[in-house]
């Protein structure tokens, strides 16, 4: 019997370990931080967590929300993406939070998405995606395709007069739905598939000398060429090097990014990248009193002046206020008065200007163009005259074209198709 | 090792599974109602502990230290991911009835032949064992035969799942690339997001766990298993002595891959995703180490392990995000170093101090010295 | 020299003469710079080269190193590196208060290719003749018909014979692009063009193919069928080279662990860990360097590396005192307490420096490429590739011929009978476990010259590492060195065919099917230590 005295052993402290964490006081109000600390998407994640810690502090330095203080709850998904569903039913189970930011690539978006529908939580997920979602417990307030990519085409064809075009990616669903867009609206545009090359290498590619020969190659066919990059998080510092030393200038081949952002640059020499763009919603060195203010508070909060800012801490810091808002207006954290009090609401985002919560769950942002400069920062060189509204059924898809999405009353749908005027899929049940 | 003792394991798995199962379904109110969270997890550490027992078959009683296991179970895994895609039927965002989402918006055309007959239950059962099995055993067969020993062993289990790793990534393959298969609906016709579908699960996975032990445990103990033991303690010994030792590790290669399949068939439900991920070298070392930090060829060291392991994950995320990963890998650096033979050898270490007389059960046998 | 001065003086006085001087137009044409429309900017600079005006090229430089400044009263400035002041046109120091409103001109990609197409149209006199080459480069790049007698003018003045000849490939090039050019002259540009043989010239000479003269397309099938069947031989090489400068990253990799798994037996996870301890070495050695003697920026990464072997060889040693020595005998049991070294190490790089990316630089001599021939040889690839064999040669020596070597030797073949004839076992398992971790560390500062330095930099290596031991034979140290070549090859040879990711497989798949075939790699080493 020697083993069922093991087992007892274990469920106590299997107890024990649950108790810890629900045992806390009742009178703050629970913030979920779902963001790997640890494994490869560390990296990126890191710096999301601590702009939250730093939101969630300013928050309360401000009287809290609802006269109660806020208290950030941190745990680390790993990069383990069924470890991303475990920790988001333990956020929500166990340490009972009103909302919950985090995840960053798709995968951990999937991974938690039914967590969040079953027990009805609010999730922000604040980088930019390729779309094809819209659930009624998620707010998406990174980029749409239609509020990154498709502008930065639109840029690179007018302004460079770009007329062929290699999209290198990194082979995973972000890259293969960005491209098939692209590919879609550049030959709606009258590029011919002969001018346009697309390529992908796996996860974390360190040897781009192949793929950057022949970007040079396909290049040097007489007419402007353009790389549009969804290459993705660690292989970008190999492929920038490389490019950079094989010599693929700016002028002549222009690269166009939009993985790739101040974060990314800290860890690069940018002088031989001058030139090369990223499309993004925001800059660290956008010239704006929020801005300023933010990148001041952020230099304090993590006593380091030479820590960057960038697009999906501004999301971050959108879709809090957002939530901050939407809770007073409310008057409660109950998710389902939260989630109604969400659509409309308006912040103030760090460019200057406001950025709006649709009924799709996508937020309103302005596009920006931006060179990297000599010391690692990115400067605007266009952006677009107005606000873009968050498209996230791409009308570019066979598959989505004819769907849209809107949260609000009667219609509160994800997926609905103005066809068969149907809401598709289960969204609707699991309310 | 007793036959009362074998069961005793089998009955404490199987009734610790059904009691936390029966209290999940109480109202939430009750002072006993276990939270839907713990169904959740405990069902994820008994399919990881079913992998460390495969684990445990190969490495503690035949000297095999795969490294790619987590192969054998994320096969498993898409089979039933497969499976479970393809109930999702006309639900899913697009509403298309034959192609999942994520090849209507890559726009595929139709679905690739080897997605045919996963409708079926039946069919995906037979692929979430077999296709392991198959796999084990040309890799088996070849490695084997070619007497690939030791570290060489290991190092080419561990390119096999790092192959498959890379193929299944490729979103050209049609199994949804990096984002894998989720947003599953049901099984069998039940809800998957409902807390009696879940403590069914927590159920079935508590019975197979239990059912491979007995398995294992009487294979190991019949003369079957000698051979097994005498193959990892002299192998050219064995084949001396006139035993195919080549059929022999075959064979238990396939069962410990066929097991490995189910045991991540019945995971994937549970976690509600299965990606490539799963096939990352990392995960099969891990699986190892949880039989390391166990006991190693005990079979019961590996469920312990397995459980452990995974609870400490657990905690220490959640308490200390930002250190875990030191207790975790000071914790493997210790077990190693400190406890050669697991918990289980440190609690039969303890038992035997505080009795004198081992009780009721007889003398128990000593395993023979691992192939140290 | 004097006679270039002489002809640029009567060349711009010439220029200058051409435009009456009204109200001075070139300062009209400054003025341009104010706007912020890119549209605006581009016409003033082509405005301004074709004006000749001598401050033309000062204003350009300074306009594309983003120095040049406009005030809010449309007065051109350039600032200097020291932070001072000169007005643009003039070049005299600006007096009095700073200027109001002074900001930086805005550039952009397509403002820089106007800035290159000026300096091209001005610089083709320049006395530098590094300056005239980029001159006639950017006239090929940008053949413009109108540019044809000044490039003309230069090739008659010109006496290097290397620029002489990058003019007259533009002149081709810019021949070709003029319609109204003669037959004849065309077939000669196109002679010109095949000679060489690049694929700028093939593109060129595509575009000539559908002159309306059927001579000179026919000419220009011609040529083109010689420079592809060329082109092909010099993307086979091509490709042979990337494939050895893989096989130098792979054995730099690899050669750290040939010794610890290979020659010890230690199925070392950490390793990967060792190899990350070095780039994160270079880049402290980088930053201490940088804030000591900035002047010697160019050679920290030559400093670093004794610094990364000294890091990682002590920290092999610390690892070997504690751990693994209580391990040996045990060989999959070091793999799981290593496994639980490589997390707390990767964590312990997380908690000191951080998760991102951190940047170590380039040294100027490690950055670019140049030509030979129709190969284009990156700097930092080329350097790692000598830097692989260099190490390779100097480890094989010190196994070979040191005391230390033949020690190490003996107690891996015979422990016990190595401690009899006096030999101290445990130091100089210590020791070999340190050099093992060290040329790990080394490896680590080349590593960091291509690849993220981050606390995950080890990991990405860590299975390549294993394969091209296993691979290569276990023990064996020029295995690894055939290994490490042999896949790195077979990598970029199958890369343009199957793709990266592919190509990755089908490497891997073969690999596991060799070791079916030969269970002790390449090159098996003899005798009873390897069967026990």
């Amino acid at each position: 019997m020697k083993i069922g005295k093991t087992k007892l052993a274990l469920a106590a402290g299997l107890a024990m370990g649950l108790g810890t964490a629900s045992a806390s006081a009742e009178d703050t109000i629970k913030v979920g931080i779902l963001h790997s600390l640890s494994g490869t998407m560390a990296i990126s994640e890191t710096t999301l967590k601590d702009v939250m810690l730093m939101l969630i502090d300013e928050q309360n330095k401000k009287g809290g929300l609802l006269g109660k203080k806020l208290e950030a709850v941190v745990v680390d998904p790993a990069s383990n993406w069924p470890l991303f569903a475990e920790k988001a039913k333990q956020l929500l189970e166990v340490d009972k939070v009103a909302a919950t930011f985090g995840c960053w690539t798709s995968v951990s978006r999937k991974s938690v998405l039914p967590v969040f529908e079953h027990d009805n939580g609010i999730l922000f997920y604040p980088v930019q995606y390729e779309g094809e979602e819209s659930s009624r417990n998620v707010f998406y307030t990174g980029a749409a395709p239609n509020q990154q990519a498709i502008p930065a085409v639109d840029y690179l064809m007018n302004e460079e007069g770009v007329k062929r075009w290699v999209l290198e990616g990194t082979d995973y669903v972000y890259p293969r739905t960005t491209n098939k867009i692209l590919e879609a609206y550049l030959k709606l545009k009258g590029v011919p598939a002969e001018d346009i090359m697309v390529n992908y290498t796996p996860f974390g590619f360190s040897d781009w000398q192949t793929e950057v020969g022949n970007i040079k190659k396909f290049g040097s066919a007489g007419k402007k060429t353009a790389v549009v990059s969804t290459v993705n998080g660690d292989a970008n510092v190999p492929f920038y090097k490389e490019l950079g030393n094989q010599g693929v200038k700016a002028t002549d081949i222009p690269v166009v990014a939009f993985s790739v952002g101040e974060e990314e640059l800290a860890g690069l020499d940018t002088k031989p990248l001058v030139g090369h763009l990223a499309a993004w919603n925001y800059f660290m060195s956008v010239d704006a009193p929020e801005n300023k203010a933010f990148i001041d508070e952020w230099h304090k909060f993590t006593k380091n002046d030479k820590r960057t800012t960038n697009d999906p801490m501004e999301a971050h810091y959108i879709g809090f206020n957002m939530w901050v808002k939407a809770v007073e207006k409310a008057g409660t954290i109950d998710p389902d008065a939260v989630i109604d009090a969400m659509i409309g609401v308006s912040v103030p985002n760090l460019t200057g200007g406001y950025s709006a919560m649709m009924p799709n769950h996508h937020i309103t942002k302005p596009v920006l163009i931006g060179e990297i400069q000599a010391d690692g920062q990115l400067d605007t060189v266009w952006q677009t005259s107005g606000l873009v509204p968050g498209d996230e059924w791409s009308d570019y898809l066979d598959g989505s074209k004819d769907l849209i999405s809107d949260w609000r009353a009667p219609l509160s749908c994800g997926n609905f198709n103005t066809k068969t005027g149907k809401c598709g899929g289960e969204t609707v049940a699991t309310q | 090792m007793s036959a009362m003792r074998t069961y005793s394991v089998a009955v404490v798995i199987l009734g610790g599974a059904l009691a936390v199962a029966l209290l999940s379904l109480l109202p939430a109110e009750h002072a006993l109602h276990v939270p839907g969270y713990v169904v959740a997890l405990l069902g994820k550490y008994l399919c990881y502990a079913l992998l460390a027992l495969s684990v445990d078959l190969v490495w503690g009683y035949v000297g095999i230290l795969s490294l790619g296991h987590g192969a054998f179970f994320a096969i498993g895994g898409y089979a039933m991911g497969m499976y479970l895609m393809r109930q999702i039927g006309a639900r899913g965002v697009y509403g298309n009835a034959t192609l999942p989402d994520f090849m209507v918006f890559l726009n595929w055309q139709e679905l690739p032949w080897y997605w045919g007959g996963f409708n079926h239950f039946g069919f995906a059962l037979l692929v979430m064992a077999l296709a392991p099995g198959l796999l084990a055993f040309v890799f088996g067969y070849l490695a084997f035969r070619s007497r690939v020993t030791g570290v060489y062993l290991s190092i080419i289990t561990q390119a096999l799942t790092y192959a498959l790793m890379l193929a299944f990534f490729r979103n050209d393959m049609g199994f949804g690339g990096n984002n894998g298969l989720t947003d599953f609906k049901d099984f069998l016709g039940f809800s998957l997001q409902s807390d009696a579908t879940r403590a069914g699960l927590l159920v079935a996975s508590a019975a197979l766990l239990s059912l491979f032990y007995v398995v294992c445990r009487m294979l190991v103990g019949a003369r079957f298993g000698k051979v097994l033991v005498a193959i990892r303690d002299a192998e050219s010994r064995a084949r001396f002595l006139g035993y195919r030792v080549e059929r022999y590790k075959v064979a238990v290669f396939v069962f410990s891959a066929v097991m490995a399949g189910l045991a991540g068939a019945l995971y994937v439900p549970q976690v509600g995703i299965i990606n490539p991920g799963e096939f990352a070298p990392a995960n099969s070392i891990e699986a190892v180490i949880w039989v390391a930090v166990g006991g190693r060829g005990t079979l019961v060291g590996a469920i312990i392990g397995a459980i452990l392991v995974n609870l400490g994950k657990t905690i220490f995320t959640g308490a200390l995000p930002e250190l875990w990963l030191f207790a975790l890998g000071g914790l493997f650096i210790l077990v190693t170093l400190f406890l050669p033979k697991g918990v289980v050898g440190l609690w039969d270490r303890i038992m035997a101090r505080r009795v004198p007389a081992p009780p009721l059960v007889a003398a128990p046998v000593r395993q023979p010295e691992a192939g140290e | 020299m004097r006679k270039f001065l002489v002809t640029c003086a009567l060349v711009l006085f010439a220029a200058l003469a051409a435009n009456p001087a009204a109200a001075d137009p070139v300062e009209d044409i400054l003025t341009g710079f104010a706007s912020s429309k890119y549209d605006d900017i581009e016409k003033s600079i082509d405005a301004l080269a074709a004006s000749g005006d001598a401050a033309a090229p000062a204003i350009l430089d300074a306009l594309s190193a983003g120095d040049l400044q406009v005030s809010s009263d449309k007065k051109l400035y350039i600032k200097g590196d020291d932070g001072s002041l000169k007005e643009a046109r003039s070049g005299a120091d600006a007096t009095g208060e700073i200027p109001p409103g002074l900001k930086a001109v805005k550039v952009n990609n397509r403002v820089r290719r106007a800035i290159d197409a000026a300096m091209g149209q001005l610089t083709l006199l320049s006395p530098d003749p590094a300056k005239r080459l980029s001159a006639a480069a950017s006239q090929f790049h940008a053949p413009d018909p109108a540019q044809l007698p000044a490039v003309e003018s230069a090739i008659a003045k010109e006496s290097d014979p290397a620029v002489k000849r990058a003019f007259e490939q533009a002149r081709a090039a810019i021949i070709l692009v003029k319609s109204d050019a003669p037959d004849a002259d065309k077939i000669a540009a196109i002679g010109l063009l095949a000679a060489r043989g690049d694929e700028d010239a093939k593109s060129l000479l595509d575009a000539a193919t559908a002159s309306g003269s059927p001579a000179v397309a026919d000419a220009a099938r011609g040529a083109l069928k010689g420079i592809e069947r060329s082109l092909a031989w010099w993307s086979a090489a091509q490709n042979v080279y990337y494939g050895l400068s893989l096989g130098s990253v792979l054995l730099l990799a690899a050669i750290g662990l040939a010794i610890t798994f290979g020659v010890m037996g230690v199925i070392n996870m950490a390793h990967g860990e060792m190899v990350m301890l070095g780039a994160y070495t270079t880049y402290v050695v980088q930053q201490a360097v940088m804030v000591a003697a900035p002047g010697l920026t160019d050679y920290a990464l030559v400093l670093a590396v004794p610094a990364a072997f000294l890091v990682s060889g002590a920290a092999g040693i610390a690892i070997e005192r504690s751990i693994i020595r209580f391990l040996y005998g045990r060989p999959l049991e070091t793999l799981l307490a290593t496994f639980g070294l490589s997390l707390v190490l990767q964590q312990a790089m997380r908690s000191i420096f951080g998760p991102t990316n951190l940047q170590v630089d380039n040294p100027s001599w490690m950055s670019g490429s140049m030509d030979l021939g129709g190969l284009a040889i990156t700097y930092n690839r080329f350097w790692i590739i000598l830097f692989a064999v260099a190490i390779f040669a100097l480890l094989t020596l010190v196994l070979r011929k040191t005391a230390l070597g033949l020690q190490m030797r003996a107690v891996t073949q015979n422990r016990r009978m190595a401690a009899s004839m006096g030999i101290r076992t445990g130091w100089v398992d210590s020791l070999t476990f340190g050099l093992g971790s060290g040329v790990a560390g080394i490896a680590g500062v080349a590593l960091s010259q291509i690849d993220n330095v981050s606390p995950n930099l080890g990991q990405s290596y860590i299975i390549d590492s294993f394969m091209v031991v296993v691979f290569g034979g276990v023990g064996n140290l020029w295995g690894t060195l055939v290994g490490a070549m042999s896949l790195g090859v077979a990598n970029k040879l199958l890369e343009p065919v199957a793709g990266a990711v592919l190509g990755k497989i089908v490497v891997l798949v073969l690999l596991v099917l060799f070791i079916q075939r030969r269970p002790r790699g390449l090159f098996p080493v003899k005798g009873r230590a390897v069967e026990s």
